[in-house]
């Protein structure tokens, strides 16, 4: 579905985006992960046509962006970090006008409904708060049906109900088949949405891999436990595949001196900071 | 070509949103009642006064042409100060990536106003007009400023952040209608110094139709448009 080879780009004389080579498959969720000026939305911005003075090759579906038409914009929707609407138009207004420039288009009520802003769809823009406008600008993206979507930070700035409310929809899209990039510096959201992620850092991917395996790859999980031992309580950890030979947590069991026990699966954080030694906050 | 439409449909619908906008765009019928009515009046009060036989009207070709300049200059005004909003709210971005892309967006707002600045001109000239104007003329002069004026609205939206700074530039930008005036003040080749203005070639080829004219013009108003361009598709291609 996406194919990039030995992409490179920057906006100054020094290289930035440099040797970016992946694939994305039909119908999956690919996410860009990295902390911010990593080049995630650079990246977006180069996928989608928007910057053209790149290197290598990038094709969407089988088009060169790089000659990106009117066919090629029916077949994608774009939800960038900025919220881009017209303030003094109401919400619904604003649908109406983007939906309007494509040959065919959604529901509009049912697609404000679903991110619950039927009450405020006739408010004027300039009147919703940072999260409203960001739901607005999300089911923008959605408007004509598009085979393929990407998602800047879908859910930067949202609280937790609307976050999750913007993450049933994105799996809903999956699930009729379409193929999402999502761009996110949220390894929860990475985590539970995509198939597989890219850990950028720099404008370079440094692994690519489904959040399973790569957690996976860090080896088993800990386990930490404290006991009492002559009235004093100690602590101790030990991998979980190692439980059998650890004499102090099985002399623990045997005598019911365990105080606390509780296992700790590494995030995908701790494997983005243990492969690119950066944090993604 | 649907998108297009569409996309001028929603200038249209913010032109009618904002006051001052709307304003602006009666500028020109204004002017040309005040030119058309007002000067000739004038006129008769001061030769009456200074006891001469012509003050004034040894100028009203260059009313005429300052009427052919400001029309196509509010409506490039108007429409830039819109591009200028789409731009901060990150909507010209986003129409880039629709059925519209970048160069629909660039007709519906830059392409189509030409065309209606350069009709609504030709009507202000013939309306309003104080001297005779041939058919030919007329079309040629309209042209020409609706072009120039294409350049001050691609320089205004590249020199400019906001609204606020857009007002600014496009009062500095006025300066090119100082060219109109250059060929009838002054003779001899002190006035070419002031052949970098696309509008002293306009005013001085309707005062004398001399092949150099013409070809000026065109040279001067395509290299502006040139240079202008550079940093429009910079900023554009953001
Ligand atoms: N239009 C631009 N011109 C110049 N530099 C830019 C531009 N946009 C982004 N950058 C720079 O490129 C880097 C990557 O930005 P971006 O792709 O937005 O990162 P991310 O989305 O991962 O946070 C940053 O250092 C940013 O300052
Ligand atoms: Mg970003």
């Amino acid at each position: 579905m996406i194919k990039v080879k030995d992409l490179a780009f920057s906006y100054t004389p020094k290289p930035f985006i440099e040797n970016v080579t992946f694939e994305v498959n039909n119908g999956e969720i690919f996410g860009f992960l990295g902390p911010s000026g990593a080049g995630k939305s650079t990246l977006q911005k180069i996928l989608t046509g928007v910057l053209r003075h790149y290197t290598g090759s990038v094709s969407v579906n089988g088009v060169n962006v790089k000659s990106a038409n009117a066919a090629f914009y029916e077949m994608i929707g774009v939800d960038f970090e900025y919220p881009s609407l017209y303030e003094k138009l109401s919400g619904n207004e604003n649908l109406i006008y983007f939906a309007s420039l494509y040959k065919n288009h959604r529901d509009i009520d049912a697609l404000i409904k679903s991110v619950g802003l039927q009450f405020d769809a006739n408010k004027r823009v300039y009147e919703y708060s940072k999260g409203m406008k960001s739901r607005l600008n999300f089911i923008k993206a959605l408007l004509h049906n598009p085979e393929i979507l990407f998602l800047d930070e879908p859910t930067n700035g949202l609280d937790p109900s609307n976050a999750l409310m913007m993450k049933d929809i994105i799996r809903l899209e999956k699930s009729k088949g379409k193929t999402i990039i999502l761009t996110t510096h949220n390894m929860q959201d990475a985590t539970e949405l995509c198939d597989r992620v890219a850990f950028i850092v720099d404008g370079k991917i440094r692994t690519i891999g489904t959040p399973r395996n790569l957690i996976m790859s860090r080896g088993a999980a800990q386990i930490t436990y404290s006991y009492i031992d002559e009235s004093l309580e100690k602590f101790a950890s030990v991998s979980i595949d190692s439980t059998a030979i650890d004499p102090s947590l099985l002399a623990a069991i045997s005598c019911n001196k365990l105080s606390s026990i509780h296992s700790s699966e590494p995030s995908l954080n701790d494997i983005f900071i243990e492969i690119t030694g950066r944090s993604l906050q | 070509m649907k998108a297009i439409l569409t996309s001028f449909r929603m200038l249209l619908k913010q032109l009618s949103k904002d006051g001052m906008l709307i304003v602006l765009m009666f500028v020109p019928i204004l002017a040309g009642f005040f030119f058309r009515f007002g000067i000739p009046y004038l006129e008769g009060i001061i030769t009456q006064a200074m006891a001469q036989t012509s003050v004034l009207s040894d100028y009203y070709l260059l009313f005429d042409l300052f009427l052919a300049t400001i029309t196509p200059y509010m409506f490039c005004f108007a429409v830039t100060m819109t591009m200028l909003d789409e731009y901060d709210k990150h909507i010209i971005g986003h129409l880039t990536i629709t059925p519209l892309t970048k160069n629909g967006y660039i007709i519906s707002r830059l392409g189509i106003s030409t065309i209606i600045s350069f009709l609504v001109s030709l009507l202000v000239v013939t309306f309003f007009s104080l001297t005779e104007w041939t058919l030919g003329k007329l079309i040629c002069v309209c042209f020409l400023t609706s072009v120039l004026c294409i350049g001050v609205a691609m320089f205004i939206f590249t020199k400019s952040r906001n609204k606020v700074e857009g007002i600014a530039v496009a009062k500095l930008s006025g300066i090119v209608m100082l060219g109109l005036i250059v060929p009838f003040f002054l003779s001899g080749n002190v006035q070419f110094l002031f052949g970098l203005f696309p509008t002293f070639w306009i005013a001085r080829l309707t005062i004398e139709t001399d092949i150099l004219s013409y070809v000026m013009v065109i040279t001067v108003s395509v290299a502006w448009i040139m240079g202008v361009k550079i940093g429009f598709d910079r900023k554009m291609a953001q």
